[in-house]
This record gives C-alpha cells, structure tokens and sequence, in this order.
C-alpha cells in the first residue's frame, strides 16, 4: 500500500498538472512540491517502519495482473532497493523547487514529467515481477526522451534520440532475457528466476543479455557515449535526476537479476567486467582530464564514479582462495553507498553548473574564472561538492570508493592500486575545473555583475551538503539498513556460484 | 430452418440493406445533408454488430450447402471487423472535408466483402468475398477523382491486385484439379499428399493472401495507395481488410491446408521477416507522414505473419492479438492525422507537425500515445503485442527470428520518434491552425488514443478474447 501510494500518487499528480496547467500556471508548481513532498515524507514514514534486520522483502504487495502468463503486480522492497528509493524521493523534491529559476516553456509540462518520471522510477526500484520491472524500466524513457527534447540546450534531438535508441536497444534484449526465463519457470517473478537450475551457457547468455541493458544504464566503457550527449544537453533539473537516479538503475539491475539468476556466469565473466570497470575508472577519469565543457566533465567522471560499483560488484569473484561472504558484503556495501553517494554529489553538482548557467549561459570552463568573489557563498558549496566528489575523507565519496578499494585489496594488489589511482584523478580533474571556475582573476566581465545564490537556490544545495557530510561522517545507519539484504545476496550468489 | 439460416447471416443481410438504403438516399432525395447519410450507415452498422453479438449463441453450423459457416472463429472476427468499421466511420465524419458521400457507401461495400470472407467455406465463396473487397478497396483509393495522385496509385493498385487475384484464381484451380472440390471441409478430408502440385497451388493461394495483408512481396501497393488517396481512404484500407485477410489465411491454411503446414509455414515465415526488415528500413527515410505509416503497417503486419507461422495456438493467438493491437493503432494514428488535416492539407509531411504541441496541445499528446505504442513501449497496447509475439517466438525456439524481430523495432523507435520530434521539439513560425471546434472524429481520435494506454494497463481482456477465439477455431479440427 505504501509503495502503491508513491508509484501513483506522483503519477496521477503528474496527469492533472497536464490536465489543467494551461489555465493554472502558478498553481502547478506549488501543486507538484506538495505532491513531492508528501512522498518523500510517505518514504521517510516507510522508513520508521522498515525493518533492517528482516532478511523478507517488506511492504509487499501482489495482486494478479495478466493471469494468462501469470504476471502478478508484484511489489516490495528490501535494503537494496529501499536506500534508492528514498534517494530518489529525496532528490525530486528538490529538482522541482529549482525548476523555477530558469525560463522554461510550458513549466507545468516540465513538472508533470518529473513527477511522472519519480513515481516509474520508484516503481522499477520496487518491482518484484520481472514483466512489471520492465514496464517500469521502459516507460521511463518516455518521460526523460520529452525532458531533454524540449527543454534541453542547442543539440538536444540529437542526444535524446542518442539517448533512447542506445538505453531502447540494450533493453529488447533484457526482455528476450526475461522471456526466456519464463518459459523456463513458468513464472515472472524475480524469486523464481533465483532458483532456476541452468546451465552453464545458458547462463552465459542470459548475463550478456541482461548486461547489455544494464551496462547501457549504468554507462560502462564503451557504451557510455550516449551519457556526456544527455547531460550536456539535458536541462539541470534532467542532468540531476539522470546522474542521481537513472543510472543506479542499471547498478540496481546487476544486484538484483544478474548476480542472483546467474551466479556461475557472474563468476566466469567477471574478469571482463573487472577490466571494464577498471578501464572506465582509469581511461575516463583521463578523458574528463581534458573536458572543457564543465558538464561533460562531470558527465565523464560519472561514468568514472560508476566504474566503482561495477568494480565492487565482480572483484570479488576473481580470486577464489580469498573470496569470502564478508569480503562480498564489503564490495558490494561499497558499491551501494558509492551509489547514493554519487547520486548526492554528482546531482549538487549538476545543479551548481545549472546556477551558474543561469547566470553566464555557457558551460565552458574557459567563460568562467573568479566566482567566488562575486558568489562568495555559492563558491564554498560548490568547492565542497568538488572535494566529495574527489572523495575527500568525510565526505560520502570516500566511504563508498575506499570500501571497494579494501575489497579489491583483499583479491589482488594491482587491481586495488589501479582503482586507487582514481582518488588522484578524480581530485586532478574536478580540483582543476573548480581552479578554473571559482578562483583565479575575473576574465569575463559578465562575472562581476551577477548575484549570488538566492534562498531557493541555496537551501537545496545545503540540504544536499548536510546529507553528503551526513553519510560521510556516520555511514553506520545507511550500511545497518542495507547489510541483512546485501549479506543474504552474498549468500545465495556464493552458493550459486559454488565458491 | 430457413429462417435458421436466414437467422446466422443477418449481419451480413444488414450491410446489405444498408448499402441498398444508402444508394437510395443518395439517388432519390437531393442535396441530402451529410449527417443524415452517416446517422443512417452508423445505424446500420451498430445493428449489424448487435447481430453479430446476438448470433455469437448459435450452435456452429455449415449453411448453403456447405459454402457458408457459421462459428465462434467467424462471428467473432465479424464482431471486430464491424467494431473497426464503426470506429473508422466515426473517426471520417468531417464535414468540412470535401469527401463525397460515395467513399462511406463503398466503405460499406468491403466491409460486406470481409464479412462474407469470415465465414466462407468454399473456395468459390471466398473468392466472392475477396473481390467484393478487392474491388471496392480500388474504388476507396480512387474516390478523390480529381486528385492525379489518387487516380495512379489506384490504377497501380488495380493492376497490381488484378494479377494477385490471378494468380490467386490459379492456385484455386489447381486445388481443384487434385482434390476435384472446392469445399474447405472436403478438401481437408481429402487425404491430401504434399505433392509439387499442391505445392505449387498453395504458393500461388500465398501469393493472393499476402497481397491483401499488404507483406513483402507483394507490398508496393500498400505505400502508393495509402499516400496517394486520402486520410479517409487509408484509415480503412489500413485495417478492415487485414481481418478480411486474416479470415482467409486461418481458413485456407489452418484449417483446409493444415496438412501442408511444413510447406506453408516457410512461405508466411519468409514473408513476414523480409516485410519486418524491409518495411522499417524504408520507412527510416519518408517524410511524408501516410507514406512512411504504409511502411511501418509493413513492418507490423511482418509480426502478424511472423507469429502466424509458428502454427500451433500460441503463435496463431499471437498473431491474432498483434493484428487486433495494430489495427487500434492505425486506427487512432490516422483518425489524429486526419483531424489536423484540411482541404489545403491533405498530405501531412512531417514539417508541417511543427508547432503542433502549441496549436494542438491534446491531439499532440495523444499522438505521442500513439507513436510511443507503435515503437513498442510498454505501458502502452503496441508493447504487448510485440511481447506477446516475441514469447511465443521463444517459446518456440525461433529465438533468431525473436531478435531480428526486436532489432528492427529498434531501428523502427528512430522514425516513430522523429515524428514526436518533430511534433514537440521544433518550433514553428507557421503551425497548422486550430479550429478549435470539437467534432466527433477529433473526439473518436482521443477515445481510441486514450484506449491505447487503459487496455495497456489491463490487457486482460484482449489478451483472453483472442485466445478464446483461436482456441475455438482449433478445437473444430
């Protein structure tokens, strides 16, 4: 019921903003935050309800939808899906409350979007049917392919038709995946794909099918192209909940059907996906070197950012004399915070470019130099969010990205120090762009004239500092909500894969 | 017993009155007002269709010495076929467009001949049926006579459709030179050998059914006729016929020819998969908004056929719940067309949809519906017609044939998407203008668009009814 109430309520809000938005511009607006917040405040309720220590799925809910194939509308959450959850009730509030700074065309179709993109996302982070799960998963393109085509900047069709013909095409073979699945269970849900016997190639072929639309999502090397397109383009409030929340989507998927349903295939390939991982953490942490436009840059280290979960997730297959269940709880403990830990930073962070692009109306780093003597508060948030996302210590970056390093650790040295080298990088590339935009002397005259943060600028962006220091400081809470799930996830993909 | 018989064929009886009463009306009062003629051709309609309903309760029976059967199977694609008719016909009421009443009459026409082909069960009846359709169809592109455009496509049509009835015609023959009968019934009994003349007759038959469907080969019609005639004409041509063909494809193959399913089954397979990839990747390059839906109805009548050759109740439902999805999908594409089009914009190209968020703000939206439904994304009719394919393909270890399938509806998402860019994305210094009025097609156009989404959200019931009716139709064998 809880979960029913924020997949819909979201959605039906969304459909009246556009029923009556041409007569009710202003109404609109304060119409789709108060139906945010009231979810997210559903979500922090679910939250003093949940409870960590069940191994079962909580919340559940299942109700027969097409009894012929027998796929249920079946929902629940458990410590893995949960944490995205509120991240993603978490962040759409806040996009909406920016959405006003910028002229916007037709804003009230701008909200009714987001709010129909929050409650399908809640809903692919809640699906326990594999069908449901995909319904979710594609209808969201929806949403998003209107959200970068008409608000985004110059090149925009180009991205967004970039963006959902790659996501589109890693997607069909999911379902023919899934298809194949129940023909061999006879079920769609999720848990019966768990203990489904199948061979070895069977295997094989499944993690590849389902690989190619997670790794579409997530975006690993080499089918990451189409992300630094969306974000550029996007329009700030679209860069964020691409960042935040679309492309946990695809790290969500790995935990959630490829590891479980093919545990064996999972341990046979993952030196490919170490190497990827390690190839998108090392290479693209050097490709966001040389951006000179401020969000490509953050584009790439997004995609650098997300190397780490990918990495978490597989590294501990590789060496089978030291994997053990809680050297696999620490990786992928890693991989979960470095989740929502990128979705906090790298969504400041995209909305700290959309103030200053508000301002200037340029995204290269070379228009910019100097802000903080005009923005002085501006620029102490905006090099904070820097310094997280080059994983300063305290900060939320560093829990998620040390935690995989030290599982790394344990498998192999040279792999450890090689995701190590991103903690150089990292601060290389964002310390270098926040030199270029924040200090130095004021080379555009444009810079001299404008007005720092207003309030409804900054308290989004201090809210999103508290909870980054938050999970920094303390990340107890958020790792005692996730491990029982984590460590039964440990559990079934080491007995699966006969480790 | 007469009346028995009388009794089973009433819908059919009804088109035929109402053709009759219209013919009639058109001749005898003058300057009669539109409106009239359609309240009394919707009125006919809805009674054949209430007919229908009613004899769905006849036990199954063979009439007319054998020629003619009643069952399940046949009332039920009456049922549909009418339902289809209704909704085209609502969705062409325009007055201001300068339609002549004659394209409704002739409408009623092959709307008699598709109701015939769902319950023929003698060759002879089914060629009557198929060219009460055919013919009428040529007269439906050729209405606007003015036009240069409708004129050629319709002569190429005739042509074109002249020799696939032909060689059509010449399978029949050769049936009836090996089995010495023209009944289905007989013809499945007659202990048939797959032998290289009926190999070759049921080649020709193909031929035939393939043209109507409008599939690789025998497609070049489908583009010339759709872009050449007029909105109105191509709504119908888009999707009454195909049940028409469906009736005769599950009659002649399924059931008469089953025997021959090994040899049958490669020619539909074959067909369906080049219309798949031929039909998307031409369509990848028109800009002309009908041209460019003729080559995607390739594409999805490929699935139809696709799904049909599987052969066994799964694929033959498939197929059946895929056709039924597409045609609510043409149906609402070219009802929202038609309602943006005016005398001086008859042929929509995919520049003039530029603006049209703002000038049309509902009837965009419910073209993104649309467009959204037919590239195959859920949670809108057109993904479950192509998961529904897609499984039994699966479940039938044509897993090759499933992805060349998902591939080419891939390819197919980058035109069905540049319409919305086009139609939300551009700004236009010129947008189409809005009248403002709301009249029964644009309502129509809105209902069948909305139905897209809500049978999405609850595709239980199609999906039950078409499995109803094929399970019927097999368990007559």
């Amino acid at each position: 019921m809880i979960l029913d109430l924020m997949i819909w309520m979201p959605i039906i809000s969304g459909f009246i903003i556009l029923l009556i938005g041409k007569n009710y511009g202003s109404l609109t607006y304060w119409l789709s935050i108060f139906s945010s917040f009231l979810v997210f405040a559903v979500s922090l309720y679910a939250l003093s309800i949940y409870d960590p220590t069940q191994v079962n799925i909580q919340f559940e809910l299942i109700a027969t939808w097409i009894d012929r194939f027998n796929i249920n509308y079946h929902l629940g959450v458990d410590g893995i899906s949960f944490p995205l959850i509120l991240l993603t009730t978490f962040i759409t509030p806040i996009v909406l409350l920016t959405s006003r700074t910028s002229e916007k065309s037709n804003l009230y179709q701008y909200l009714a979007s987001f709010l129909i993109l929050e409650g399908l996302m809640i809903g692919v982070f809640s699906a326990l049917d594999a069908f449901l799960f995909y319904v979710f998963w594609e209808a969201m393109l929806i949403p998003m392919f209107i959200i970068i085509g008409i608000w985004g900047g110059k090149n925009r069709v180009y991205a967004t038709i970039k963006f959902f013909l790659y996501t589109f095409l890693g997607s069909v073979f999911m379902l023919i995946a899934i298809i194949y699945l129940y023909i061999q269970t006879g079920s769609y849900s999720i848990f019966d794909f768990y203990n489904l016997d199948l061979s070895k190639t069977e295997q094989i072929l499944i993690f590849l099918a389902f690989l190619f639309a997670f790794a579409v999502k997530i975006p690993m090397w080499p089918v990451h192209t189409w992300l630094p397109d969306a974000h550029v383009e996007a329009p700030t409030g679209g860069s964020v909940i691409l960042a935040a929340i679309l492309l946990k989507m695809g790290g969500y998927g790995l935990l959630r059907f490829s590891l479980p349903i093919t545990p064996e295939a999972s341990n046979e390939l993952s030196i490919i996906m170490v190497v990827l991982s390690l190839i998108a953490i090392v290479y693209i942490g050097m490709v966001a070197l040389s951006q000179t436009d401020m969000k490509k840059l953050i584009a790439y280290s997004s995609v650098a950012h997300m190397g780490f979960v990918t990495l978490g997730t597989f590294v501990v297959f590789l060496n089978h004399e030291n994997a053990s269940i809680d050297n696999m709880n620490m990786a992928i403990s890693g991989a979960m915070i470095q989740m929502i830990s990128h979705g906090l930073i790298s969504g400041a962070l995209f909305l700290c470019i959309g103030v200053m692009y508000d301002r200037i109306h340029s995204r290269e780093i070379s228009d910019y130099g100097g802000i903080a003597l005009s923005m002085p508060r501006f620029a102490g948030l905006m090099v904070f969010f820097a310094l997280a996302n080059a994983a300063l210590p305290g900060t939320s970056g560093f829990v998620g990205e040390v935690l995989v390093i030290l599982a790394s650790l344990k498998v192999n040295f040279w792999i450890a120090l090689l995701s190590g080298t991103t903690l150089v990088i990292g601060a290389a590339y964002t310390l270098w762009m926040v030199k270029r935009v924040v200090f130095g002397k004021i080379t555009n005259e444009k810079i001299n004239d404008i007005q720092d943060v207003s309030a409804i600028e900054l308290i989004p962006l201090m809210i999103l500092a508290i909870m980054v220091l938050a999970m920094g400081l303390i990340p107890e809470p958020l790792m005692n909500l996730m491990y029982t799930s984590i460590n039964n996830l440990s559990e079934l993909v080491f007995l699966g894969a006969g480790l | 017993m007469t009346f028995n018989i009388i009794g089973s064929i009433l819908p059919e009886v009804t088109i035929a009155i109402a053709i009759c009463v219209v013919i009639l009306i058109n001749s005898l009062i003058r300057n009669v007002s539109v409106t009239f003629i359609h309240s009394v051709i919707l009125f006919f309609l809805l009674f054949a269709l209430f007919l229908s309903f009613v004899s769905l309760e006849l036990p199954d029976s063979i009439i007319f010495n054998g020629h003619y059967v009643i069952d399940t199977f046949g009332t039920n694609l009456k049922i549909i076929a009418l339902i289809a008719a209704i909704l085209i016909h609502l969705a062409s009421i325009k007055s201001k467009l300068n339609i002549k009443n004659e394209i409704f009459l002739i409408q009623l026409f092959a709307t008699l001949g598709v109701l015939i082909l769902c319950s023929a069960y003698n060759l002879l009846t089914i060629y009557l049926g198929l060219e009460t359709l055919t013919l009428s169809m040529y007269g439906i592109v050729a209405t606007n006579r003015n036009s240069i455009d409708a004129t050629e496509s319709a002569m190429k049509f005739f042509i074109l459709g002249a020799i696939a009835s032909a060689i059509f015609l010449y399978g029949v023959s050769i049936v009836y030179g090996v089995t010495s009968t023209l009944s289905l019934e007989l013809i499945e009994e007659s202990n048939l050998l797959d032998s290289l003349e009926m190999r070759i007759a049921v080649a020709f038959i193909a031929c035939g059914i393939i043209f109507k469907f409008g599939a690789f080969p025998f497609h070049s019609w489908v583009p010339d006729s759709y872009q050449g005639s007029n909105t109105t004409a191509a709504i119908y041509i888009s999707s009454v016929p195909k049940i028409g063909a469906f009736a005769l494809i599950a009659r002649l193959f399924m059931d008469a020819l089953n025997v021959m399913s090994d040899f049958w089954s490669i020619l539909i397979l074959s067909a369906g998969l080049i219309s798949i990839i031929i039909g998307n990747l031409i369509a990848l390059m028109q800009i002309n908004l009908r041209r460019m839906l003729a080559y995607s109805a390739i594409g999805h009548i490929g699935f139809v056929l696709l799904s049909f050759s599987i052969v066994n109740e799964g694929g033959i439902s498939a197929s059946l719940t895929y056709l039924l999805m597409y045609i609510l999908m043409t149906i609402s594409a070219f009802a929202l067309i038609e309602s943006i089009s005016s005398e001086d914009r008859q042929h929509i190209e995919l520049n003039d949809l530029r603006g049209l968020s703002n000038s049309h703000p509902l009837i965009a939206f419910m073209l993104l519906f649309c467009m959204f439904s037919m590239v195959g994304i859920p949670p809108f009719i057109g993904f479950y017609a192509k998961w529904i394919v897609l499984s039994e393909l699966v479940n039938n270890g044509m897993i090759w044939y499933a992805l060349v399938g998902v591939i080419m509806s891939v390819i197919a998402a980058y035109y069905y998407l540049r319409v919305i860019w086009f139609i939300y994305f551009e700004k236009s210094d010129q947008p189409i203008k809005n009248n403002g009025i709301l009249n029964t097609h644009s309502i129509t156009s809105v209902i069948v668009s909305v139905m897209l989404l809500l049978i999405g959200l609850y595709p239980n019931p199609i999906m039950d009814y078409t499995r109803v009716i094929i399970s019927s139709f097999l368990l007559i064998d």
